[in-house]
């Protein structure tokens, strides 16, 4: 029975062509352009050269990655000055396995993992990130990865995931993870 | 580039009461009525209440598929999802044998072909499937 459908599957004029129309698809659709802050423009820019930049307190050392323009620890603010490269290689940290439901607009058809990696040389982790390359069965903390950049650069500026076509075990033992407990998220 | 282009967009579907699910379902036809109030006037698109007493319409009467253009905005440069990918006109159509406008749009060329009291006729799509949009445009009469 048509009434026991939720309501974005009840039918259509098209899908029951023999009876009388009970509803009609309407579709709200914006499209909008997110305006960038000068320390997210900094960072694509450094993407596109396949450069990871973070930025190191000048009071109590510690790298942040992405850049943040400031210490939440010591309250002081950080500026070009205090930039530095991280490394493209790092440690999974944590990790979610995704079961992608096939909402409108959905691109996504398996399962997949979003990890945190702190990358050598930073102290805060990068979230969100794609990996590849790995048996979502198999991840865990410790391992070891590398990134995967795309060769196609032009979205660098968007963020990692416009640069980077995800993070694959490099090979590397795994590390200990009493040794990355020590990092900001 | 200063930023990021994103798309929002929100599919969903809605109930229609029985006037307007009569209506959508005449168009599946290729036939337009109007909703007939007690005063005798006839509304198109129709509605389920008439707006000037709040009473229920009475019943729904054919109208003609063409009629004259009584206010237009012409469209230069069409945005994606209106209806076509060259210029139009958006336009209130007052049918022949409605009391009320309809908006729509005219598909006549250039804007020198657009004016107020200007005839046009509907073209109705092959396969239609009981919306709006199975008229695919009106256009000037005797353009069909």
């Amino acid at each position: 029975m048509a009434d026991d459908k939720p309501p974005q599957d009840k039918p259509t004029g098209a899908e029951e062509p023999d009876k009388p129309v009970r509803f009609m698809r309407q579709m709200v659709s914006l499209d909008y352009i997110a305006h960038q802050s000068p320390l997210a423009r900094r960072y694509g820019a450094a993407l596109a050269e396949k450069r990871v930049v973070g930025q190191r307190c000048p009071k109590c050392s510690l790298v942040y990655v992405p850049l943040r323009g400031f210490c939440p620890l010591c309250v002081v603010e950080m500026t070009e000055n205090d930039e530095v490269d991280v490394s493209d290689h790092g440690t999974i940290t944590t990790f979610t396995i995704i079961t992608p439901i096939q909402y409108y607009g959905q691109q996504e058809r398996e399962d997949y993992t979003l990890a945190s990696i702190l990358l050598d040389g930073a102290d805060q982790t990068i979230g969100q990130q794609r990996l590849g390359s790995i048996d979502n069965s198999e991840v865990r903390p410790g391992i070891r990865v590398k990134a995967v950049w795309k060769d196609d650069l032009s979205g660098a500026e968007s963020g990692t995931g416009g640069a980077i076509e995800h993070w694959e075990p490099s090979g590397e033992p795994d590390v200990d993870p009493a040794e990355f407990e020590e990092h900001v998220s | 580039m200063a930023g990021n282009e994103w798309t929002l967009e929100f599919p969903y579907r809605r109930s229609v009461g029985p006037i307007v699910g009569e209506f959508l379902t005449a168009l599946r036809k290729g036939e337009l009525k109007g909703a007939r109030t007690a005063s005798g006037r006839v509304i198109v698109p129709a509605l389920e209440y008439d707006p000037e007493t709040g009473e229920p319409v009475e019943e729904l009467v054919a109208v003609a598929d063409h009629g004259t253009v009584t206010s237009f905005a012409w469209i230069a440069e069409p945005k994606r999802h209106q209806p076509l990918d060259r210029p139009f006109a958006f336009a209130h159509i007052r049918l022949e044998g409605a009391d009320t406008d309809l908006f729509h749009l005219v598909d006549a060329g250039s804007e020198e072909a657009m004016s107020i009291g200007m005839a046009v006729e509907a073209s109705w799509r092959d396969e239609r499937d009981g919306s709006i949009t199975d008229i695919a445009a009106f256009v000037p009469t005797g353009d069909a």
